[in-house]
């Protein structure tokens, strides 16, 4: 079996690709628009730069060859929601062709090419007889992602497609959230022939999409029949796919160059970008240049990549381990209230910088670490503390068997963080909790 | 200054159709009058391009051009007719208003921006904003005796117009006297953010250049009427006496310059002319009832006139898988080979001369006569210039023995218009201009 994915990803520009029109989103329909993304006549596109550059940022991350010179194709297709008739997208000489993506750093995925684009506006059904267009969306900036069919299983393309995401939005910082989605066509043959399902959204739906189409395909070879060649489209609440064209209605689209934008020099441009560490090969950095487990280090850059920081700032000016018993230990339990409070966190490494010369104890310093990560004071830090400690010493004083247990298998301290989460009413943070359990199991072994 | 008032200018173009939307008020007193074709777009003013399918069309913003002209102190006249999107030689193939030759109205001015060069012609102390795609201002103007540039393709900022070829399309002047060609090329010229196309220009020369030589293509003297070759003849006679070398050369690229055009031109233009739909602006008296496909299919059957129909057809024919290829990628390379030629004949010479148009204005009986492809080739002279990109001028330099205007045509080396301008200026010092006796 073989699956390849065309991944559009919106771009997180403030203006439209060639107005300057915002992209937030608008409070009605038809209000962030003007003659250009409407498709006036006599209207006519200025490109936004950004554009470009975010392009080439994405070319990069996906070792993309960036080309010298680029430029932009017209694509001729009728659909009301498309105000020109003519989207204006990338043929020849798109930003970037002959990438790979390391599926867990390890399984490569050719990237065909990338190209920018233009978002068409939406379509919406009124009851049977009509449909409403809002143009807000006409004009945004999209990338495309073309893979080639490198991918085995409709479980892979879900756990790609998470990963590749997750990169993208960390070097382009693309918020997640609300209409910025990814959209995907997905291509997939059992046998020879292959089908296309158009524009699925979200992850989940990416791999139901593709096993249903992988079951459908597979029964027919199995009954001797034979895959046609076509583009299908996803029904979500069905959960199947239904055929819309066969291949020899497949559109032809009459590229032709733009002729209104002219010819991008972009090789300086590309050459002045640097792209950001993504958070997987962080993880592999991590845990390749610190000895630490992979598993720690992708708990690090999943929780944020901040925390990560941190992480390699005490490993640099502390050391290893202290780096990893605090920074990996209270630190990334209470992670999420210091961003909340935006507390710094130059004080913390003093904190363990006066562990780690003896000048304070090793409760001590928890203590000074949890008081300025949550801004609690030392009393009631203490006391609950003192509280939860005493809680799980309690449960592992009645079940001995516990300790032995997680020497065995660490999911054993499931069950003393199952008992204190339910017993303790919410009082402390699930982090927190299998913190201490984990310190507390293991300075019993 | 001669100026016009709302009844009077109601009244003239009543006997020529050089108008098709014009002012609703009395033109203020003390700003120029200009026109404009009416595929530039003027605010709350109804643009139409010369198409049923944009009746109603009323701007939300002005031309860069019309908005520099405005401010220059212009007031905007009339919106003049023209073939449907550009798409002819005669101005006839409209679904709106055919202009009349000043000179005689059972005529045509010449196209597709008839109706400039007939305002241009009739009206004193009047300039009109022009479009060039492949020929479409030096055609009437040579057809209606007045003077017509078509500057250096990014000159004159392209925002608010409605596209027909857009890596083709100029905008130009036209006007009975020569001195306006600079100074409203002056007006209009100059980088504009809204069209990028414009922002690679260098600046515009304003001084005055004596011709020292021209070239003359004996490609560009071949099948000529006797007339117009007569005209032309006695023109290189004065422009020698006037002290200007006139050398005869061989530019073969020429004739591939017209099939590359008509590749090129309808290629953009199919995919321009794919927006109107009837949705948003312009005509939507289509069937409601019918999906949409059904419903643009029948809206556009019904809206598009002959001529815009079989371009969309020829120009997506040349864009479709396995041929584009053979005819556009191709239509590119040739476009090329037409630049390198005008180079290199344009380093040992001021300009190239030949005859704007083979013959003089045709009545329209005889037009109705015409197939597509007679019409195409009567624009050979004008074309290549066009798919080069170099600034083009037609002059006036006689008048056949109907007393039909007769047109020569100057090219010079992109960005040089200054030369053009100087060769105007030269000229009409020496050529006696004949006006139309205009009555109302």
């Amino acid at each position: 079996m073989k699956i390849g994915l065309e991944i559009h990803v919106q771009l997180p520009t403030r203006s439209k690709m060639f107005c300057s029109c915002p992209t937030t989103d608008a409070e009605a329909p038809n209000t962030h628009v003007c003659p250009t993304c409407l498709g006036m006549p006599g209207s006519r596109p200025v490109l936004n730069r950004k554009v470009l550059e975010y392009g080439i940022m994405l070319a990069k991350m996906l070792g993309c060859r960036v080309a010298d010179t680029t430029w932009f194709s017209r694509k001729t297709y009728f659909y009301p929601d498309m105000s020109k008739s003519v989207q204006i997208t990338q043929y020849d000489n798109p930003v970037g062709e002959g990438g790979v993506y390391y599926l867990n750093g390890k399984k490569p995925i050719r990237i065909t090419r990338i190209h920018i684009e233009e978002d068409p506006g939406k379509t919406k059904r009124v009851g049977d007889q009509s449909s409403l267009v809002d143009y807000n969306r006409s004009g945004i900036p999209l990338a495309e992602i073309v893979t080639e069919p490198d991918i085995a299983t409709p479980a892979e393309a879900r756990e790609f497609l998470g990963q590749l995401i997750a990169d993208i939005r960390h070097v382009i910082d693309l918020p997640g959230d609300g209409e910025r989605s990814i959209r995907c066509d997905c291509n997939i043959s059992v046998g020879k022939e292959r089908c296309e399902v158009k524009n699925v959204t979200g992850l989940k739906n990416v791999e139901r999409a593709l096993t249903f189409e992988m079951v459908r395909q597979t029964k027919i070879l199995k009954a001797g029949g034979k895959i046609e060649r076509e583009t299908r489209r996803f029904d979500e609440e069905r959960g199947v796919t239904i055929s819309v064209r066969k291949k020899e209605f497949e559109a032809d689209y009459g590229y032709i160059d733009e002729p209104d934008l002219g010819v991008y020099h972009i090789r300086e441009l590309a050459d002045s970008i640097r792209i950001k560490e993504s958070p997987l090969k962080m993880t592999l950095r991590l845990s390749d240049q610190y000895g630490i487990d992979q598993k720690m280090s992708k708990q690090l850059v999943t929780t944020s990549v901040g925390l990560a920081e941190m992480f390699e700032t005490v490993a640099r000016d502390v050391d290893v381990p202290n780096a990893i018993k605090w920074v990996a230990g209270p630190i990334s339990a209470n992670w999420r209230s210091l961003e909340s409070r935006g507390a710094d966190t130059e004080t913390l490494v003093g904190i363990i910088r006066r562990f780690a010369s003896g000048e304070i104890t090793d409760t001590e310093c928890g203590m000074e670490i949890k008081c300025h990560m949550t801004g609690e004071d030392r009393d009631s830090v203490q006391g609950a503390s003192e509280g939860l400690d005493t809680l799980i010493n309690q449960y592992l004083d009645e079940n001995p068997a516990v300790v032995t247990d997680y020497q065995k298998n660490e999911k054993a301290a499931n069950k003393v963080i199952g008992f204190v989460m339910k017993n303790s009413g919410g009082q402390y943070s699930s982090a927190e909790v299998v913190e201490a359990t984990k310190r507390l199991i293991e300075s019993r072994i | 200054m001669r100026s016009y008032g709302l009844s009077e200018i109601r009244a003239i173009n009543g006997k020529y159709s050089m108008f098709h939307a014009m002012t609703e008020e009395e033109p203020s007193e003390g700003r120029f009058h200009f026109s404009a074709k009416d595929n530039l777009t003027s605010k709350g003013m109804e643009t139409c391009s010369g198409s049923r399918i944009l009746e109603g069309y009323r701007p939300a913003f002005d031309a860069t051009s019309i908005e520099r002209m405005k401010a220059a102190g212009g007031e905007l006249i009339g919106k003049t007719n023209m073939d449907e999107f550009g798409f002819g030689t005669f101005s006839t193939n409209s679904g709106l208003e055919v202009p009349r030759n000043p000179f005689d109205l059972e005529r045509a001015c010449g196209g597709s921006s008839g109706g400039s060069a007939c305002a241009a012609a009739v009206f004193e102390d009047h300039v009109s904003l022009g479009v060039s795609t492949g020929g479409s201002i030096c055609c009437p103007a040579s057809f209606c005796g007045v003077y017509g540039i078509a500057p250096t393709y990014g000159r004159v900022s392209r925002y608010g117009l409605i596209d027909y070829g857009n890596s083709l399309d100029k905008i130009g002047v036209l006007s009975s006297k020569a001195t306006d060609l600079r100074k409203y090329i002056g007006v209009m010229a100059g980088k504009d953010e809204r069209d990028p196309t414009s922002c690679a220009q260098p600046e515009l020369g304003d001084s005055h250049v004596k011709l020292g030589s021209v070239a003359v293509p004996m490609e560009g003297v071949e099948g000529l009427s006797k007339d117009v070759e007569a005209a032309f003849r006695s023109a290189l006679v004065e422009l020698e006496r006037m002290g200007v070398d006139v050398e005869y050369v061989n530019m073969p690229s020429l004739k591939y310059a017209m099939p590359a055009y008509y590749v090129l031109a309808t290629s953009e233009a199919s995919t321009n002319l794919a927006r109107y739909v009837g949705m948003r602006y312009g005509q939507q008296e289509g069937d409601l009832s019918l999906k949409f496909d059904d419903y643009f299919t029948s809206f556009r059957s019904e809206y598009f006139g002959d001529e815009a129909k079989r371009r969309i057809l020829l120009g997506t024919f040349t864009r479709m898988v396995g041929f584009r290829d053979r005819y556009y990628a191709k239509a590119l390379q040739v476009r090329k080979v037409v630049i390198d030629d005008y180079k290199r004949v344009l380093a040992d010479h001021d300009a190239v001369l030949a005859p704007t148009m083979p013959f003089t204005a045709p009545r329209f009986d005889d037009i109705s006569k015409m197939s597509a492809l007679d019409s195409y080739k009567a624009d050979y002279l004008t074309i290549p210039a066009n798919i080069a990109g170099t600034p083009h001028m037609s002059v006036p330099c006689g008048y056949d023995s109907d007393g039909m205007p007769i047109g020569m045509q100057f090219v010079a080396d992109h960005w040089n218009e200054e030369v053009l301008f100087s060769i105007a200026e030269d000229w009409e010092r020496e050529f006696e201009l004949r006006r139309p006796e205009v009555v109302a």
